[in-house]
């Protein structure tokens, strides 16, 4: 089946975080001067702006900092998905993330609720890092 | 830093028409603002030696706004110029440059434009605004949907203290024949019937999408009494842009970019939110207000629930929050909208909706008007006078 939901846009500076996430990795980059651990993926840290940096794994568990839940469809692919949730996802290791909580009902979704990483195959070459309940 | 307080006026304000119009361009509203805003300050066309613009997002086929052009189609030849895109900070914005720009020396008319096609245009505001459409997080309404779920964590509010705004609003839409709620009045059960579109907001939650533009004019406020309207003073200014990715902010639940905006204007005004006669506040959601007055001071945390009545900001009010019916029920004009409404307040050229007499409320003396842009990710703020 074709997928026809819209894909991240890779580039040239965050095509690693990508590629990890292809292996099932969650990886971010990790400032190897001041050790803040930033994301969206840049080539400076916001905090001291170096440019070192290394790609340190992550536990993948967090808890929900806050979520939305879509009732409309503004893409025609997600026409079968409504209800469906978006969260912003305080992960352990400092960073937040947007994604989606699946596995969940749309009403039994809370704040500071703990969460697990997983990832959605949904190409052959992307993976997206997706969340449910943690175990 | 030198005091900038009262130098500078806007002395003339250019509508066009607006809502839903087809077949325009970007380019053509932007125009039609900007002339008209010049001959509603009396200026001669060749008067006009400034100019600032507002890009509209570029929509395919659309002409390319860009301000030579604009200075080009309006005959104009200027020595200061600029285009500016802080979201929907740029309305306040482009006011505090050419405050500057005036004062300086560095032209004496500047018109500062805005213009889009937004509604009927190829324009796509569905898109994502900050990244996350892997996600389906599409528009501007997801980012402020998690702030504001944040927002009712942090501070007890939600859709019952936003009815009260998008309720209050609707009202003073109610008198405004620009409106596109004109005379359709919202009550509790339509607020709560409106359709949920990203949960916590409904529709009624969430700004027009028009089309249409509004311009208006920055000189000196010696220049400013020697023209046709009572002059508009700016008393006081402050930016502040937090610029912060979504998921990293904390100023989804405050504080926000008001803050340190609002409290440098309020310093140059040499004012406290005591003296503020009407709040004209950048609306593109209920929340937005909420997080907005908030951090202006008017309110603490956890004190909105009991503030925000729209008993209160509503005509008859007293505390008239977004007299024209905002964003939310007059027209969007991405922060041109509350500074408009705020300059034709203090003249006394509201109609039915004036501030006084008119609509049972304090005259207007000072008025403070915000700008917001991106995901809570910038601010401007005005503090204006007459």
């Amino acid at each position: 089946m074709v997928y026809e939901k819209p894909l991240p846009v890779i580039n040239e500076d965050n095509a690693p975080y990508w590629e990890y996430c292809r292996s099932h990795e969650l990886r971010m980059q990790k400032c190897t001067d001041c050790g803040y651990v930033r994301f969206p993926v840049s080539i400076v840290c916001p905090k001291c702006n170096s440019m070192a940096a290394e790609w340190t794994p992550l536990s993948g568990k967090g808890r929900v900092y806050s979520y939305v839940v879509y009732h409309m469809a503004y893409h025609p692919s997600y026409k079968g998905d409504i209800p469906y949730i978006v969260a912003i996802i305080q992960l352990d290791e400092g960073p937040r993330m947007e994604s989606n909580i699946t596995d969940c009902k749309t009403e039994d979704v809370r704040i500071d609720m703990p969460v697990e990483v997983y990832f959605d195959d949904v190409t052959e070459d992307i993976s997206l890092p997706k969340f449910r309940p943690a175990a | 830093m030198e005091n900038i307080k009262d130098k500078a006026a806007i002395v003339g304000v250019g509508y066009t028409v607006q809502g839903k119009v087809p077949g325009r361009s970007s380019m053509s509203f932007h125009l039609e603002a900007a002339r008209n805003a010049i001959a509603d300050a009396g200026l001669k066309i060749e008067d006009v030696d400034g100019l600032l613009m507002q890009p509209p997002m570029a929509a395919m086929g659309d002409p390319m706004v860009a301000p030579a052009y604009l200075s080009q189609q309006l005959g104009i030849r200027v020595r200061f110029m600029a285009a500016h895109d802080d979201w929907g900070a740029s309305a306040g914005c482009l006011a505090q440059h050419a405050a500057w720009a005036v004062v300086h020396g560095m032209a004496n008319y500047v018109v500062c434009t805005y213009g889009e096609n937004a509604l009927s245009g190829a324009g796509e505001y569905g898109n994502a605004l900050n990244g996350g459409i892997e996600y389906g997080m599409f528009g501007a309404v997801a980012g402020y949907a998690l702030a504001a779920r944040r927002g009712m964590h942090e501070f007890g509010t939600g859709p019952e203290t936003w009815k009260e705004i998008a309720i209050a609003q609707r009202r003073w839409a109610n008198l405004n024949p620009n409106a596109r709620y004109y005379q359709q009045p919202m009550t509790v059960e339509d607020y709560y019937n409106s359709r949920m579109i990203v949960d916590p907001f409904r529709r009624a939650d969430i700004c027009l999408v028009s089309d249409g533009g509004r311009a208006f004019i920055v000189t000196t406020a010696e220049r400013a009494r020697d023209l046709r309207h009572r002059s508009v003073f700016i008393m006081g200014m402050g930016q502040d842009h937090p610029s912060t990715n979504v998921p990293q902010a904390t100023h989804l639940a405050g504080p926000s970019g008001a803050v340190v905006s609002g409290a440098t204007a309020f310093k140059i005004a040499g004012i406290t939110t005591d003296d503020i006669d009407a709040c004209e506040i950048y609306d593109c959601f209920t929340y937005t207000v909420e997080l907005t007055l908030m951090g202006y001071g008017f309110f603490g945390p956890g004190e909105g629930k009991d503030f925000l009545k729209a008993e209160r900001l509503a005509p008859g009010g007293d505390f008239p929050v977004n007299t024209s019916g905002g964003q939310l029920s007059e027209a969007y004009f991405q922060g041109f909208t509350p500074l408009a409404e705020a300059i034709m307040q203090l003249r006394g050229d509201a109609g039915e909706r004036q501030l006084g007499p008119v609509t049972n409320t304090r005259e207007p003396e000072i008025i403070i008007v915000s700008g917001n842009g991106g995901v809570l990710q910038t601010h401007s703020t005005l503090i204006l006078r007459r």
